[in-house]
């Protein structure tokens, strides 16, 4: 897609500009779920101090990351329709 | 009934249409009789001159010192071992009160129960707005206060409810705020949200899920506008943060956030999720719905991420000292969420864009239709009905109360005459949530004085859980005992000056309630101190504990040194 005139940053701050599209907002929770879930596993792989595995609270904070992916998985056929 | 409704009633049978407004009028007499509930315990409690919830007068010490200048995020370690675990903001409207009326409970528990009033109102104002419907507007913003929860926590001097006012106010200022044309408006409604998130926050620090969820509405709806708005935020939220910490050399962050770590406990977190669900079912449903629409049929409103991220936060009624006001925010949002869904339906405003679940889902049931219009003109209305028996409240006696609890079969299950669906019959009832909700009685009041002549008739200081006695007694408030348990299961407090006080029998009178007291702190009072009387006031028994006699200090030191 050729760029406005005024050049590629234009461009990106013009699409920064609108709503999200359902695909975008899926993506974003899959992302955001993913990455959340690997994180609150790290934390007992960096902090190898900690013991008794991963907690009640851990494991509830997984279940909402999991869940927030699965979600966005849901958003992604909905494709261009606005968020 | 509205013009839209109108037109839809139009289309249904007549006997429909009767029907539909006699279960309307009754959904509406359930919750106007729990509004005047509400009003008589709102009364009651602004004219008991006594701590009611556990740690009510510690909110007045704040307000005292806020009014008096000072900031209440003391040093523990320093006599009066003093501190506050809350952000300043409900004390800080509440200290000018201080200055007209002197230290008292009932402008903290008015500005409470107003605040809810404001709540239900702005609930009611954006299910109209958006619904079009008046009578499901004004059914939402009394569902609100009819809630249990809101019931009992709403008339507390407590900064609660004032979070939860300020987190409505901006949701609603923000919900439409994109939209606008006008881009001076536009920004000024953007920015009036976003200091009542502050507010929100700088009431409570709960409100964090509120600012989360609006921000990521700003976000999805123009991703610029949201991480310019976001920044300026975040910005303006630190540089007060900030400026709080450097003021009161460095206690705000050790007081308000590393305190406030407390153990969590998920069996907590599951009866409270039950009993909410148990409560409020006849909302939630139709406010899940209403998102699982706006997910996947229409745009996502900000009132479905506020629900989304405030019941996930509801997740954290399971810490230690948390309970069921957790759900408080979530109850707005339920209220708001299943009156659009009310409203919609009764305007027949579904609409489902062709998609994959379009496809699957909607068009197998399009026949249904016109059964399901219909039909919806009889669930609606017994949605509030079964809403208002689920969550009934009410004393059981006096010449109101009585003979309708007789009708209505209802016997007390809470105290001083009171009935509470929250609970089982036998007074029973899920961790967590609040042992409160009944009427005080003159009896109460009485056994209040009389706690409070007894800590007059004592030389010396006192220590006291509750502070409204030695405010009334004009003694020193001395600590504030949950945010030293707080501290000490932190490991952030050592408490060496209060044990000393406490082991040289310093207080004259030790009253206590809940125990809230750090470990050591009971054991050193268990050491030296002997209780000699109790006084039973609002249901809870006070204990009162005296110096031990000198003869036994000695034989007392030996047998601590021999026992360890």
């Amino acid at each position: 897609m050729p760029f406005p005139p005024n050049g590629p940053m234009v461009y990106s701050c013009l699409m920064f500009d609108k709503s999200l599209t359902k695909r975008q907002l899926g993506l974003l929770m899959i992302i955001v779920g993913t990455l959340g879930f690997l994180a609150i596993i790290g934390i007992d792989l960096i902090d190898v101090g900690r013991e008794g595995g991963i907690g009640p609270a851990q494991r509830i904070a997984l279940g909402l990351m999991m869940a927030t992916a699965l979600l966005g998985l849901t958003l992604l056929p909905l494709k261009n329709t606005p968020a | 009934m509205t013009r839209t409704a109108t037109t839809q009633t139009d289309r249904a049978a007549p006997s429909l249409i009767t029907l539909n407004r006699i279960l309307m009028a009754a959904a509406l007499v359930i919750l106007i009789g729990l509004l005047g509930v509400y009003v008589v315990y709102a009364s009651n409690l602004i004219q008991f001159p006594f701590d009611y919830d556990q740690g009510e007068g510690f909110e007045l010490v704040d307000t005292i010192l806020f009014s008096q200048g000072q900031w209440p995020y003391l040093d523990t370690e320093i006599y009066p071992f003093y501190s506050s675990n809350y952000p300043p903001l409900f004390h800080v409207i509440a200290a000018p009160f201080v200055w007209l009326f002197g230290p008292g409970y009932a402008y903290g528990r008015l500005l409470g129960f107003l605040g809810t009033l404001v709540t239900a109102t702005a609930i009611g104002y954006a299910v109209y707005r958006d619904g079009q419907q008046r009578l499901i507007a004004i059914l939402s913003g009394l569902a609100f206060l009819a809630s249990n929860t809101i019931y009992h926590i709403g008339p507390l001097f407590r900064q609660h409810m004032t979070m939860v006012m300020f987190e409505m106010l901006a949701v609603l200022v923000l919900a439409h705020a994109n939209e606008l044309g006008n881009p001076q408006q536009r920004r000024s409604r953007l920015v009036l949200g976003l200091v009542l998130i502050l507010a929100a926050g700088y009431t409570k620090q709960l409100a964090y899920a509120t600012a989360i969820a609006a921000l990521a509405f700003l976000f999805i709806r123009n991703p610029r506008r949201g991480i310019l708005y976001g920044l300026g935020f975040g910005l303006v939220g630190a540089a007060i943060f900030v400026g709080i910490n450097v003021a009161t050399n460095g206690q705000w962050w050790l007081q308000t956030i590393t305190a406030n770590v407390n153990t969590f406990y998920p069996h907590q977190t599951v009866g409270l999720f039950q009993l909410w669900f148990g409560l409020h079912g006849f909302l939630i449903v139709p406010a899940v719905l209403y998102i699982v629409y706006e997910f996947y049929f229409d745009r996502i409103s900000i009132y479905s991420l506020w629900w989304m991220v405030a019941v996930a936060n509801s997740i954290l009624s399971g810490k230690w000292g948390a309970g069921d006001s957790y759900f408080a925010t979530a109850i707005a949002a339920t209220c708001v969420l299943s009156g659009l869904f009310a409203a919609r339906t009764l305007n027949r405003r579904w609409q489902f864009p062709p998609n994959y679940l379009t496809r699957r889902v909607i068009d197998p049931l399009r026949p249904l239709a016109p059964a399901l219009a219909s039909a919806a003109l009889i669930i609606i209305p017994l949605l509030y009905v079964g809403y208002g028996r689920a969550v009934l409240h009410m004393p059981t006696t006096g010449p109101v109360f009585e003979p309708l609890a007789n009708a209505l079969n209802i016997h007390p299950n809470a105290q001083n005459g009171f009935y509470d669906s929250a609970r089982q019959q036998d007074g029973s009832f899920s961790g967590g949530y609040a042992d409160i909700g009944h009427l005080t009685t003159q009896g109460d009041i009485e056994a209040g004085y009389a706690i409070v002549d007894l800590i007059k008739a004592v030389d010396g200081p006192v220590l006291s859980e509750e502070a409204g006695f030695n405010l009334l007694a004009g003694k020193d408030v001395i600590t504030n005992p949950t945010q030293l348990l707080n501290l000490a299961n932190n490991s952030l407090y050592d408490g060496d000056a209060l044990l000393s006080m406490i082991e040289d029998r310093t207080f004259g009178l030790i009253v206590l309630r809940a125990q809230f007291y750090p470990v050591p702190v009971l054991q050193a009072i268990g050491r030296n101190y002997t209780q000699t009387e109790s006084i039973r006031m609002n249901g809870f028994e006070y204990l009162m504990l005296r110096p031990q006699p000198p003869q036994s200090m000695d034989s007392d030191t030996e047998d601590s040194n021999g026992g360890g």
